[in-house]
């Protein structure tokens, strides 16, 4: 296991966003660091996506702070948050249909001026990672079964060699067989690469057991944080999350 | 072997023919029903006033005795040649050549258009015809850039071919520039206004962006027509000066280019000129569009198209993807203006309706969106279309429109559909046909 280091690779504090009147993140507080899979579970609605898409600039944080790196980003456009080697898998896959797989996959690599043999070492990596998108190189985006377009997915956003990868309910709509597939190449990624994952997922189990530590939210606050293992053991997260609100 | 799928094959058509029946009898009897009194009975306004009207029963029939043929017909080739999805019975020789001929259409095509000159040397009108079809090309590969690759739907085209004619038009008989230096100011001012078209639609899409640019097209149109200190107003602009072969005019005086090449004048010399011109400039257009698609920025045009938010996930700056489509496909527009004006020597705002932007906009979806060879072909076909049912005077708006509800129906996604890929990573392999067809994403 990667020893976490001292200052977090993604710090954020008091954090608070709003669609309108509505306030979705209302003073959140999480830290990641370097080398960590950290999940981020929660019911619907709780603001888990608003809290990934905050940290992407859309919508803009009305007060608090993200920092990454020692910088913080909380004002960076949109575009250039993803210079910094902070990649996302949004929420639903949302490949291109029409464009090839390779094409997808380029497109990765294209906004974060890499060089030729950079991308060529990542195309390298996610082909490894997930050997069934080299049969598909040539076929376009939309014609993959749902498991391929995932892999597309987190395959595009690891194209810009990123420092941390954040995913969005990586398992939606998946059958059990394939998400743990996935989270197994998520395992691999953070114990060969080293790789920082921030995943945010429906799935508690799957997830917490994947996770070096969790935070709990609910409805725009973080409620409990601790270890995967320790959040599991809650009586109250197995009640909320993993036992369909069966009383245990 | 293959007596199995013989029988179902069989079967299907069994059961296609029952349907087929039925569905033109239902046409048949629906036809019947509103033509009855639209045409089987005809009521007149009498000298005194009185209501006269008498019945056109063989109208009626032949009109009905249409109708059902016409459905069976169409649902013949409906299943035939039918829809995505349909198996289609094709021996797998005529399926070869077909490849065949859809790999060599475009090379033998523009050879065809670079031999055009030379064989119709002598008919004027086919040579007007090419310079037509040639700019309508322009305009579609222009277009094409924004609508086809970024998925920007613009109703207001027009609008820019209106800047780049006005721009020339203005620019040399006010100023005396000569149309090689106001081409590329005329592609600059219309990428201009390019620009100043896509800020306030930036967070537009679809419905809402057609509804915008369509009112752009016409602002610019009522600016034209009410800046008379300017633009002459309906009056338009004449005089235009007509090109020059980089500065030498050609004309029959001494300084004109027959008399400097020692041949004999002929006004035909000019309209072949400015068939290399349009024929030039479309090809610089298709293949600015070519390279672009191949370079980050063309990728993510094509990608915003797809999806908004991967492409801002992906670190994409969608304000500048989206303002350079906008600014390219302009700069199209204006080029193919400035043509259009030198050519024309007169202007007016009456070619700047919004017919023209519906047109081209025809053009790139009947071709089908995103592929170049598709809308060369439907430029060919829908001016070539224009010219060919001249004879058919009023009809001609109805086999056109016949024409394109037919081509709907079969090729939803136009001409070609098919796009190609820009990203060849190792070695780039055989597509099988089933891989790349088309599904309902």
């Amino acid at each position: 296991m990667t020893a976490p280091s001292a200052t977090p690779l993604l710090a954020i504090r008091g954090l608070r966003a709003a669609y309108g009147k509505i306030e979705a993140l209302k003073g959140v507080d999480i830290e990641i660091n370097a080398g960590e899979i950290v999940a981020l579970i929660g019911a619907n609605g709780a603001g888990k996506s608003t809290l990934m898409m905050t940290i992407f600039g859309k919508p803009r944080a009305r007060s608090g702070q993200i920092e990454f790196d020692g910088h913080d980003i909380t004002a960076v456009p949109t575009h250039q948050i993803a210079r910094l080697r902070i990649a996302q898998s949004p929420e639903g896959r949302r490949i291109f249909p029409r464009m090839s797989v390779a094409e997808n996959l380029q497109m990765g690599a294209d906004a974060t001026e890499s060089s030729e043999a950079d991308r060529a070492a990542g195309l390298e990596r996610v082909l490894t990672l997930f050997p069934r998108l080299r049969e598909r190189m040539t076929q376009r985006g939309g014609t993959l079964s749902g498991g391929e377009q995932q892999m597309l997915a987190i395959g595009r956003a690891l194209m810009s060699r990123p420092r941390l990868l954040m995913l969005d309910e990586p398992s939606l709509g998946l059958a059990p067989l394939i998400a743990r597939q996935i989270f197994d190449a998520i395992r691999t990624l953070n114990r060969q690469d080293g790789l920082t994952v921030l995943i945010v997922e429906q799935n508690a189990n799957h997830a917490l057991k994947l996770a070096h530590r969790g935070y709990v939210m609910v409805n725009g606050l973080i409620t409990l944080s601790g270890t995967g293992s320790e959040l599991l053991q809650r009586p109250e997260i197995r009640a909320a999350y993993l036992e369909g609100g069966r009383r245990g | 072997m293959n007596a199995p799928p013989a029988v179902s094959i069989q079967a299907s058509h069994a059961l296609g023919a029952a349907f087929i029946f039925k569905k033109a009898l239902i046409s048949a009897l629906v036809a019947l029903v509103l033509f009855s009194l639209m045409i089987g009975v005809r009521t007149e306004a009498g000298p005194t006033g009185q209501l006269i009207y008498w019945t056109r029963f063989g109208d009626l029939a032949a009109m009905v005795a249409t109708v059902f043929g016409g459905s069976i017909v169409v649902e013949l080739l409906r299943q035939w040649w039918g829809p995505v999805g349909t198996i289609r019975v094709v021996p797998t020789n005529v399926k070869s050549a077909l490849a065949l001929a859809r790999r060599g259409i475009a090379p033998v095509l523009l050879i065809f258009t670079f031999l055009v000159p030379v064989i119709f040397y002598d008919q004027r009108y086919i040579l007007d015809l090419g310079i037509l079809v040639l700019t309508y090309v322009m305009l579609g590969w222009g277009l094409n850039v924004v609508v086809g690759l970024a998925g920007l739907l613009d109703l207001g085209y027009v609008a820019f071919y209106a800047v780049g004619a006005y721009s020339y038009a203005l620019l040399a008989t006010n100023f005396g520039l000569s149309f090689w230096i106001c081409l590329p100011l005329a592609g600059i001012l219309a990428a201009l206004w390019g620009v100043m078209l896509g800020f306030p639609v930036l967070r537009l899409r679809g419905d809402y962006l057609a509804i915008v640019t369509l009112a752009f097209g016409e602002i610019i149109r009522l600016v034209i027509i009410n800046w008379q200190s300017l633009t002459g107003g309906p009056n338009g602009v004449s005089g235009i000066p007509r090109p020059t072969m980089f500065g030498i005019p050609l004309t029959p005086g001494d300084d004109g280019l027959a008399a400097k090449l020692g041949i004999e004048f002929s006004p035909t010399h000019r309209i072949v000129f400015l068939f290399y011109l349009i024929l030039a400039l479309a090809l610089l257009t298709n293949w600015v569009t070519i390279r672009l698609r191949r370079l980050p920025i063309g990728r993510a045009w094509e990608a915003l198209r797809e999806d908004e938010v991967a492409c801002r996930a992906l670190g994409i700056n969608t304000t500048t993807t989206k303002l350079t489509a906008f600014a390219t496909g302009a700069m199209f527009g204006g080029f193919a203006g400035a043509f259009f004006a030198t050519r024309q020597g007169f202007i007016s705002p009456e070619s700047f309706t919004f017919q023209e932007s519906a047109l081209v906009l025809a053009i790139v979806v009947l071709g089908g969106m995103g592929s170049q060879l598709g809308v060369a072909l439907a430029a060919l076909a829908m001016i070539g279309g224009f010219e060919l049912f001249r004879g058919l005077e009023q009809y001609r708006m109805l086999v056109f429109g016949i024409a394109m509800v037919l081509l709907m129906i079969w090729r939803p996604r136009g001409l070609i559909g098919h796009r190609a890929p820009t990203v060849f990573l190792e070695r780039s392999q055989a597509i099988s046909s089933d891989l790349v067809k088309e599904g309902h994403g």
